[in-house]
């Protein structure tokens, strides 16, 4: 009952509907991206530089070596999804750590965390990334942990306002009361009250780092083993004043799913904040 | 910590004082809950407060004391001291003993704590509504108690929340075990409240204004439901309150309290019959009487509690009291016993030599 509340409060929002459905489809197009497209995408398989439309055969048109644009374009979900997810579990992992264990102790824990997350903060985010992924070596798993390391510091900020906020509230004080100890109270009692915004900061985290990754493999630090879309628009860009098609096309899947993800926090934020639901 | 048999201890022997009437037969009985001289200061920027002072205090089984007076003197912080859950810093207790059971819970380690709150003693506060924790379902909340302080699983943990759920007088107690709390009433959220906190069966249960919350009805049910708990289980209860018609109804003994200190122990009919101490007399004053005439006004005492580091050098309630002497204004006075069972510390009403 309640979790049917929960789609019907979300589905009002007609932005985070569509933006979802988007995403859902996003998503299937990436887990199934092997069977619609059972070769290698980096496979060259055409003459370069067809334009969409051209060839019935390669909707999307080839790139500058002739590989299928719709082919690397599939696949290509799959590796932005995927680091996007990842990176923002990184992120949200050490962010509500650092957060929960600030706010509910605070003290001179609180300041230790929170001044450290400011020295994090006062670096710029993309040549934080760029110095990881450098120092690391390009590949996937560090671009996740680089952009995870950049982006966990306002989820820690809102982890520990939530825990500072409800740390003092009557039902804790009644957990200790009944003899709870610290680890529980703060992952049985106030986490699971705590949790709604930062999902939804989690989910416009996802955004942000498609959006790193997209960057990075732009300037040509990405895997090169992973056909991403950020790698898709940085390939085309040499020839991007005659065929800007290659680097329009993925360009505008990125902007279509961050966009989307974007209003799937939107949704979210208006179907778990509690001052938002009508009761 | 120190102390080799809690029972040989030149405490446990003497009876507890002002408690004679209820237990003396029994003879040197272990009492459920003993403070005795119980402080407990705010350490803040703005100096030193002592929120609680000299406190003693005993209950016996199956008594009920209430600690009575006006916001800001000391009751609620009396209650969390006792359980060992003043919000440290700034607060902390500066002297005395808790015994609980005989054992002096003040020098305990805070795990050794954990093991004793909501087993040993146990607490119902003030607004059942924020209380619960609101995106856990009643079972989860009972269930977790149990968990925590007996061996059951998470099944037979299930079962007995359904049985303390009935104890405790919930309608349709099955049903409600999977509800959260903003889908019951004031009431049935202060019986899941009440459930939890004899979930254990503790010996000792602190009320804090366990009915303020709640409309007038429900409020006598729910004292009525105490009662009838307290008198199965045998449990000793402090019942923090302001309200003396609260008192009136469920405490045996009574103790008064203003600006921290004690200022008056009485039985309940003794104090409501012959209040000693002014302020006693002006809280029953203040108290509306039902069936007395329209016209007359309510008394009340003026002024209001002194703040806690600005207290006068004489009687904390000197500059507000009607029988206010010169003495009151320089010398503090002590705790007396004009009769037994019944204390006061009052310059104008003691049989004081001190």
């Amino acid at each position: 009952m309640e979790r049917f509340a929960f789609l019907g409060r979300f589905a009002r929002n007609r932005g985070a509907l569509a933006g979802a459905l988007v995403i859902l489809g996003v998503a299937m197009a990436a887990i199934l991206a092997p069977l619609f497209f059972p070769t290698d995408p980096l496979r060259i398989v055409a003459q370069p530089e067809l334009w969409p439309g051209e060839d019935p055969a390669y909707p999307l048109g080839t790139d500058s070596l002739g590989r299928d644009m719709l082919a690397m374009l599939v696949h290509g979900a799959r590796a932005t999804l995927l680091i996007g997810l990842f990176a923002s579990a990184v992120a949200t992992t050490i962010g509500v750590g650092v957060g929960a264990i600030a706010g509910y102790f605070g003290g001179w824990v609180d300041e230790i965390s929170m001044r450290s997350s400011e020295l994090f903060q006062t670096i710029p985010n993309l040549i934080f990334v760029l110095t990881i992924v450098v120092i690391l070596g390009s590949t996937l798993q560090n671009i996740v942990i680089a952009i995870g390391i950049v982006s966990w510091t306002p989820i820690a900020r809102l982890t520990r306002a939530e825990f500072l906020a409800l740390r003092d509230r009557e039902f804790v004080q009644a957990c200790r009361s009944m003899g709870m100890g610290d680890l529980g109270i703060i992952l049985g009692e106030i986490l699971p009250n705590a949790l709604p915004p930062v999902i939804v900061l989690s989910s416009l985290v996802v955004a942000g780092a498609i959006l790193f990754e997209s960057a990075v493999s732009f300037l040509g630090l990405g895997d090169p083993n992973v056909a991403s879309w950020g790698r898709l628009v940085g390939d085309g860009r040499e020839l991007i004043r005659s065929s800007w098609y290659i680097c329009a096309i993925p360009g505008v899947a990125i902007m279509v799913t961050v966009l989307c993800l974007n209003l799937v926090g939107d949704g979210l934020n208006d179907a778990l904040n509690p001052k938002l639901r009508d009761r | 910590m120190q102390r080799k048999d809690p029972l040989a201890g030149p405490r446990a022997s003497r009876p507890a004082h002002a408690h004679e009437a209820g237990l003396e037969a029994r003879g040197p009985v272990r009492l459920p809950l003993e403070v005795t001289d119980l402080s407990t200061t705010l350490f803040t920027r703005r100096g030193e407060m002592k929120a609680v002072e000299g406190l003693s205090l005993a209950v016996g089984a199956g008594e009920t004391v209430a600690l009575v007076g006006e916001s800001g003197c000391g009751k609620s912080m009396s209650a969390l001291s006792i359980m060992r859950l003043l919000p440290e810093p700034p607060a902390r207790i500066v002297g005395g003993s808790v015994r609980l059971n005989g054992r002096d819970i003040v020098p305990l380690p805070e795990e050794a704590m954990l093991d004793i709150r909501g087993k040993e003693i146990g607490m119902i506060f003030q607004d059942p509504m924020s209380s619960l924790n609101p995106v856990a379902t009643v079972d989860k909340q009972i269930s977790e108690v149990l968990m925590a302080h007996t061996g059951l699983g998470r099944f037979q943990a299930r079962a007995r929340a359904h049985e303390l759920l009935e104890q405790v007088g919930m309608p349709d107690a099955g049903r409600r075990l999977d509800a959260y709390p903003h889908q019951l009433s004031g009431g049935m959220c202060q019986r899941v409240m009440i459930a939890m906190a004899i979930a254990c069966s503790p010996s000792v249960l602190i009320a804090d204004e366990p009915t303020t919350a709640l409309d007038v009805t429900v409020q006598a049910q729910v004292l009525t439901l105490l009662k009838s708990l307290q008198a199965e289980q045998g449990m000793a209860m402090i019942f923090i309150t302001h309200d003396l018609g609260v008192v009136a109804e469920t405490a045996d003994r009574v103790v008064v309290m203003y600006a921290g200190r004690k200022v008056e122990e009485a039985m309940v009919d003794d104090l409501f019959e012959a209040p000693l101490h002014p302020y006693t007399a002006g809280l029953i004053g203040a108290t509306p009487v039902p069936g007395a005439a329209r016209a007359e006004r309510l008394a009340d005492i003026p002024g209001m509690v002194p703040p806690l580091n600005a207290l006068p050098a004489g009687c904390a309630f000197a500059p507000r009291c009607p029988r206010v002497m010169d003495r009151c204004r320089i010398e503090r006075p002590a705790l007396t016993e004009p009769a037994p069972g019944r204390r006061v510390a009052c310059f104008a009403t003691g049989t004081d030599t001190a």
